[in-house]
């Protein structure tokens, strides 16, 4: 019983030191050399413009969708690249939801205070490899064909009176019809329509933003060398030119653009 | 296959063999109680007074009860101090987001995930954990764990190393030498190369951005109370919302990364770990945080040969475990860079491979790595998400840790996991020859035998037990991100991670649905501490008994442990009694996935 007694005494008093010297002393050291030697990458490599507001992180991808800029890849975090909220999709190889996407029933709220809420229009809950590759063709103006057990489709059956795709409509054929699929005109590369894992990834591939280089030149009256210029400059090589993967930084970049008028 | 990753893969082990001898000197020195080490100076003093305030002899050594008994209590206060922080994390300071206290399960399961070296997370780091919960309530586990696992695994190979003699040295000082003179110095320099890197460091509130393009999304309407509005079907009351903002996570990420990448912890300050660019930015950091989590392992197979005398015993042992982390790579980094044929079909680039959870830094082949690294380590954090691998690609990890944590292995049990595999080798060896099996003199007998199975018997029992449990019931089903076969993978997984003390995850599988169901905290706290606590107890029984018997010389009829034949046989060991249980299982899993996925089958 002695012996226990002065066992636990041991652990409570180590726990104690150790808890001071690991989780007090030794963060705030790191926390010290970090904020005297490494300021602006210990708070964040945060980027800010001429007026000193707060743009985001070097580090961090963020959501852009218009033509004028380079797209990043899908995000899974939060409502889209959340940089307090990261996630994958965490969808596997057989995932019919990642190819079709899916779709989710909304409630609208009754006219009348008090009263249950009335069944709303369906809006579009994961988009799905289907639905991206189409879309990433339609914006970079790239051949592709919607096939129904191999056969063409007249894509104006998924349209709207203005001539653009009703997602509702299409995500719920791809799901109805196994046979209903896409198929791009040329390889689309993996990054552009899979999620990332953190899903805050800063980067495409170079081979994306070759593609999307045209189309953002077109929108901004600029010649191609002159935006491929930029996402030259905007490119993180492999780390001493062995480890991981070129990238493109989207942020970066579309900020590089902006500045250029 | 590029030659530049292949280039990428000798570096790695190259650099892993050129530190394992000096950092294995080193540990040698730090694990023997009077031992002199580069830090005397420094470091001894606050070594001296940490045992006088606990009260310890540095020089009187426990036998095998003793020392169990010491870790044992040791992780039951560090369990129940981080369960105190946890449950009352807002009414304690550092918490600049006002995150609530957590519920009880979840708090159980998350001090016993890191009490355990596993490190599974059923939280998201981000949003539901205060700075001061993470630096202190998960931190010093991440030393603790850690220094318990390394001073096991001195336990068990003095028990080899000595003869006739009863004692196998002293828990507390050995947890207190690993953590001053490895962990901290270690991880202290590993942390300041990634603040170069850009994993960041601070206690500021999370900073919230201006997009430069905003965006609108239709998010559930929230009433007063902060629910969201829902109608009889459950359907959600929706609003467009113009998102003009990015909330930025911030926090004392550096030292936290870096202490879970030197001792293989693996529990990311986020929710998607290492994947997260601040918490692993470049793929220098990356390469270095997968040389960081194999680092202590390989360097205690040096060890192991020090202390026993025969270096090549231990360089043996080192070489089977290459050997199947190789096989473990080439085989994951294949399936991942062949791809999706389902995905290709639809017009994806097939030379890009499988890039669904994969960041664009890594690429194909660093995510496969360190997936394969992380689970052959028992370290658990990711870059990639394994959920999203390929089938093979996917069973490659899950396959690292039905192996028992023995490929290389979570610093200290990897080699305490490995050794037991040691002894069974040398008794079916024996058995095979027809002679009394010795192991480094050493006569092993049916106590010893009993105890390496038990300790292998016990993860099997709670891996398939629980597996099994959770996919005939209601609660397990309710958790999955995934049908099919996949679906079952989810399950499979999340038992095997924890029982291995892992701490990746299928991370689709949600572990707190929103009715509040306990099951999975509560069945997977379980399973962690079966995979620890009923592994190490036999494992020391197993020492207790070695240390008493006496060593006879060599003689022509004795198995030699080192070399390729013994190797060998390790491998072939490894994988027959610790893999072959878990076949079947694997069969109805990723198996049965590549083929429908071949097929283009969709669940």
């Amino acid at each position: 019983m002695k012996a226990l007694f002065c066992e636990l005494r041991g652990a409570l008093v180590s726990t104690a030191i150790l808890a001071v010297v690991t989780c007090g002393i030794y963060p705030v050291a790191v926390w010290g050399v970090g904020q005297v030697a490494f300021k602006d990458k210990a708070n964040g490599s945060l980027i800010t413009d001429a007026n000193g507001t707060l743009r985001g992180s070097s580090l961090l991808g963020q959501g852009f969708s218009s033509d004028k800029y380079f797209v990043p890849r899908p995000s899974s975090a939060g409502t889209g690249y959340d940089a307090a909220g990261s996630s994958g999709s965490n969808l596997g190889p057989t995932s019919k939801k990642l190819v079709n996407g899916t779709v989710k029933p909304t409630a609208i709220a009754s006219e009348k205070p008090g009263e249950p809420l009335q069944p709303g229009p369906e809006v579009v809950e994961f988009d799905g490899l289907k639905l991206r590759i189409l879309s990433y063709c339609e914006q970079n103006g790239l051949p592709y064909q919607l096939l129904r057990a191999g056969q063409p489709v007249d894509p104006k059956l998924f349209k709207d009176a203005q001539g653009a795709y009703d997602p509702v409509k299409l995500i719920n054929a791809f799901n109805d019809e196994v046979s209903l699929t896409v198929r791009a005109g040329v390889p689309i590369p993996a990054d552009a329509v899979t999620g990332s894992a953190s899903g805050l990834d800063p980067h495409i591939s170079p081979a994306n933003a070759r593609i999307q280089a045209a189309r953002v030149a077109k929108v901004r009256g600029l010649a191609v060398e002159n935006v491929q210029a930029c996402v030259v400059e905007n490119t993180d090589q492999p780390s001493l030119r062995i480890f991981g993967e070129p990238g493109v930084n989207v942020l970066r970049l579309n900020l590089a653009l902006d500045a250029l008028r | 296959m590029h030659t530049s990753e292949l280039v990428q893969l000798c570096l790695f082990i190259g650099l892993l063999a050129l530190l394992t001898k000096p950092l294995g000197i080193y540990l040698t020195q730090v694990l023997d109680a009077n031992g002199k080490t580069l830090l005397d100076g420094l470091i001894r003093p606050v070594e001296n007074l940490t045992y006088s305030l606990m009260g310890v002899d540095r020089d009187k050594e426990q036998d095998w009860q003793g020392y169990t008994l010491a870790m044992l209590l040791f992780s039951l206060v560090g369990v129940i101090f981080t369960y105190l922080i946890l449950r009352l994390q807002h009414l304690l300071p550092l918490n600049p987001q006002a995150l609530p206290g957590l519920s009880a399960h979840l708090a159980f399961n998350t001090a016993v995930s890191f009490a355990t070296n596993t490190n599974w997370q059923s939280y998201a780091g981000e949003s539901t954990l205060s700075y001061f919960s993470q630096m202190v309530g998960l931190t010093v586990h991440n030393f603790t764990s850690a220094g318990t696992g390394i001073a096991i695994a001195a336990a068990l190979v003095r028990g080899i190393a000595r003869a006739s003699a009863n004692t196998l040295g002293n828990f507390w000082v050995d947890v207190v030498r690993v953590t001053y003179y490895v962990l901290l110095p270690l991880s202290f320099v590993f942390a300041i190369f990634l603040l170069s890197q850009g994993v960041v460091q601070n206690f500021k509130p999370y900073d919230t951005a201006s997009l430069v393009e905003s965006f609108q999304s239709q998010v559930p309407k929230i009433d007063e109370k902060g629910d969201p509005i829902l109608d009889a079907n459950r359907r959600g009351l929706l609003e467009v919302k113009t998102i003009s903002e990015q909330s930025i996570v911030q926090g004392p990420i550096a030292s936290q990364v870096a202490i879970k990448m030197v001792g293989t912890n693996g529990g990311g300050f986020v929710n998607t770990n290492a994947a997260h660019p601040f918490e692993n930015p470049t793929p220098l950091s990356n390469f270095l945080q997968m040389l960081s989590i194999f680092a202590i392992g390989s360097a205690l197979t040096y060890y192991l040969g020090r202390a026993t005398g025969n270096q090549a015993h231990g360089w043996s042992v080192w070489s089977a475990m290459m050997l199947l982390f190789l096989a473990g790579v080439l085989l994951c980094w294949w399936a991942e860079a062949r791809g999706n044929p389902t995905h290709q079909l639809l017009g994806i680039a097939p030379g890009d491979g499988n890039m669904e959870g994969k960041e664009v830094r890594f690429g194909i082949f660093n995510s496969s790595l360190f997936a394969t690294i992380t689970t052959a380590a028992s370290c658990g954090a990711v870059n990639a998400m394994h959920d999203s691998f390929t089938a093979l690609g996917g069973m490659v990890p899950l396959f690292m840790m039905q192996l028992g944590e023995v490929v290389i292995g979570g610093v200290g049990a990897g080699l305490y996991g490995m050794l037991v595999f040691v002894v069974l080798a040398v008794f079916i060896a024996g058995l095979m020859v027809g002679r009394t099996p010795e192991y480094l003199g050493k006569k092993i007998q049916a106590y010893d035998v009993k105890m390496a199975m038990l300790s292998l018997l016990v993860l099997c029992m709670s891996i398939l037990g629980f597996t099994a449990w959770a996919v005939a019931s209601q609660w397990g089903l309710a958790g999955l991100n995934n049908n099919g076969p996949h679906g079952f993978s989810e399950i499979l997984y999340a038992f095997t991670s924890c029982t291995a003390n892992n701490g990746s995850a299928f991370a689709g599988l949600t572990a707190n649905p929103s009715d509040g169901d306990s099951h999975y905290n509560a069945t997977l706290g379980v399973a962690m501490l079966i995979g620890r606590f009923l592994m190490i107890i036999p494992i020391m029984g197993l020492a207790g008994s070695l240390v008493k018997k006496k060593i006879a010389p060599p003689s022509p009829g004795t198995f030699p442990v080192q070399g390729p034949t013994f190797t060998i046989l390790l491998i072939g060991i490894v994988l027959l009694v610790g893999a072959l249980n878990f076949l079947p299982a694997l069969a109805l899993g990723p198996v049965v996935e590549h083929f429908l996925n071949l097929q283009g089958l969709l669940f």
